[in-house]
């Protein structure tokens, strides 16, 4: 697939503080997840795919396209929900999302057709005529989301977009952005310290720690990988794990019988309980379970920050 | 496609040209202003000079007229260049509280809500937002002050006849470069300030402070330097010994007798205000606020 956003070695200084540092990478799933704690770089890195930050070195690419020299460009094709609040309050919905479509470049007519439909289906229709400023913070997210896709994007850039909503409204909002994604017509890039935001929409993560990538990973893959990722409580090792490993697995153990083993595809599961039964050890406990994204963040915030270079990978796909 | 049909379509359409882009703030600012009765009958109002003004006119060539009201103008001519630096000036403060009303609500608004940063992110520059904007004013300020006038300069020459037209063209001249003048600065100057203070009252009284408050200020400058460069504060003061070197209009006996700043002077305390308004833009009108460390 082809990549949607290429990092090249890019720099971006605010003030007398490098805020991103030699950001190297190429993205390239239908939706991609931008993760990290507070003050790493996300919402900067955002800003300038949008152009309003100048790099301080290397570049930035939208569709193989420089952003900072094809900004009108690249604008147009882009949609971008803020993660603050930002309308005009005494405007009433529909029109605030046709005046936006009429800046992007769509003639009256359309705009005003786009800006119904837009509302409709983030399921705001029986609201358009009402004033923004008198909407609800969930109504909203979504008219923030509606202006984002009224003018027809090819990248959606989506910055938290379930802040301050309630469960059943995030998740309203985070099936919305899955139909958007699953039309194979806009490619998104959602920035959340949700985990679970991005682990429900995105096949594809990056990870920034103190404005560095701290990982980058595809994880529809990674969920492929881990397909035979087992966890084993036992009540004794008696030369089990030796066993175990002798099969050509790769494990660890945790104490207190608590095994971690990632079987290759040649070993079946009932291999292991003929081990068990020849080292007298039960098996209390064995799960099937993948490396959720909890454990990929939480890997990339201990490893720290360690700079990919272009194309590749910086972390692999999870291992124990 | 049917609003019924709600799942996402990319576009694929013909868009507008990309220079026209501005023009959509420019039409949407000026809709919302005359969403406002009061901004509507207020704007209706400021074309009551104009009115008067071709009464006067007709009257001043309509000996009929003239005898139907029991009056005799003299021979020496009352449509001159004093008339339309008058009927310019009266227009221009009109023109001021329109000003006055709309700018610190059309861009405060934007910042007061962060959908500054909705405007940036599409095919727009900071200067064609700016160009939108100031155009919503630009368009207010030309038809309440320089149109009318040379509507009326027109109906005018046309009355007056033989030749006057075309031996009074400077004059018409001088109503245009007068109004731009006057809209550049009313414009810059509010929108800056807009852009500082986001609250739109304390936008509006800035607006008035700037423009009369610093004219006493100026004075008391005057009196305590015992100087004349106070009055390069008062604004409205250089504005006006501008526009009557523009109409050729000579200095009444009290100015002749009170120390007034020069001519170069005036120009140039006016086109600084231009300037350092530009700057404030340049400074403020970013889609992100860079904290400096």
């Amino acid at each position: 697939m082809d990549a949607v956003i290429q990092l090249e070695n890019l720099q971006v200084k605010l003030g007398s503080r490098l805020i991103l540092d030699h950001l190297n990478g190429a993205l390239s799933g239908k939706c991609i997840g931008l993760l990290g704690p507070n003050g790493s770089g996300k919402s900067t890195l955002i800003n300038t795919l949008l152009g309003f930050y100048p790099p301080l070195a290397g570049r930035v690419r939208i569709f193989g396209k420089d952003v900072q020299e094809n900004l009108r460009e690249l604008r147009a094709q882009i949609g971008y929900m803020p993660e603050s609040d930002a309308f005009i309050a005494d405007m009433t919905g529909v029109r605030f999302v046709r005046f936006m479509a009429e800046l992007s470049g769509l003639p009256k007519g359309e705009a005003m057709e786009r800006a119904h439909e837009a509302f409709f289906q983030v399921g705001l229709g029986e609201a358009r005529y009402r004033k923004l400023g008198t909407y609800s913070l969930g109504m909203k997210q979504l008219a923030k989301l509606a202006q984002a896709i009224a003018h027809g994007p090819r990248l959606l850039l989506l910055d938290e977009p379930t802040n301050g909503l309630d469960p059943e409204a995030r998740q309203r909002m985070l099936q919305l952005v899955r139909d958007i994604r699953d039309t194979g017509e806009v490619r998104v890039l959602i920035s959340s310290h949700l985990l679970h935001d991005i682990e429900e929409c995105c096949d594809e993560v990056i990870i920034l720690k103190e404005g560095k990538i701290a990982a980058l990973c595809n994880l529809e893959e990674e969920r492929k990988a881990n397909l035979k990722f087992l966890e084993l409580e036992v009540t004794n090792e008696n030369g089990f794990l030796e066993s175990v490993r002798d099969l050509g697995c790769e494990c660890a153990s945790f104490g207190a019988g608590r095994l971690k083993i990632v079987l290759p595809d040649n070993i079946e599961v009932r291999q292991l309980y003929k081990l068990a039964v020849e080292h007298s050890v039960q098996i209390r406990r064995m799960n099937y379970r993948r490396d959720s994204l909890e454990d990929i963040f939480l890997k990339a915030m201990m490893n720290g920050a360690t700079p990919a270079p272009a194309g590749q990978k910086a972390l692999s796909h999870g291992r124990l | 496609m049917a609003v019924y049909k709600r799942s996402y379509k990319a576009y694929s359409g013909a868009l507008t040209p990309a220079w026209s882009r501005f023009t959509v703030l420019t039409r949407y600012g000026l809709g919302r202003l005359f969403d406002s009765r009061m901004f509507t009958a207020y704007t209706v109002f400021c074309f009551l000079p104009l009115l008067a003004g071709l009464v006067f006119i007709y009257f001043v060539h309509s000996s009929a007229a003239q005898m139907v009201l029991g009056v005799k103008f003299g021979r020496q001519p009352l449509i001159n260049n004093e008339f339309f630096l008058g009927f310019l000036w009266i227009e221009s403060w009109l023109g001021f509280i329109l000003v006055a009303w709309a700018a610190p609500g059309m861009i405060s608004k934007d910042f007061a809500n962060s959908s500054i940063q909705l405007y940036l992110s599409r095919p727009l520059s900071r200067a064609e937002y700016l160009v939108g904007k100031v155009s919503v004013l630009a368009a207010l300020l030309s038809c309440t002050t320089w149109i009318p006038a040379l509507i009326l300069f027109g109906v005018q020459a046309e009355m007056q006849g033989n030749g006057w037209g075309w031996d009074n063209l400077w004059i018409a001249r001088s109503i245009v470069v007068a109004g731009l003048l006057w809209i550049a600065l009313m414009s810059l100057l509010s929108m800056a300030l807009s852009v500082w203070v986001k609250w739109r009252i304390a936008a509006t009284a800035l607006f008035f402070g700037v423009l009369f408050f610093m004219a006493g200020f100026g004075v008391a400058v005057n009196q305590i330097l015992r100087t004349r460069w106070g009055w390069l504060l008062n604004v409205p003061q250089m504005i006006f010994i501008v526009w009557r070197a523009l109409f050729r209009v000579p200095l009444s006996w009290v100015e002749l007798h009170r120390d007034t700043v020069p001519l170069w002077s005036a120009w140039a305390s006016l086109l600084a205000i231009c300037a350092f308004s530009l700057w404030l833009l340049n400074r403020r009108l970013r889609a992100r606020e860079v904290e400096r460390a």
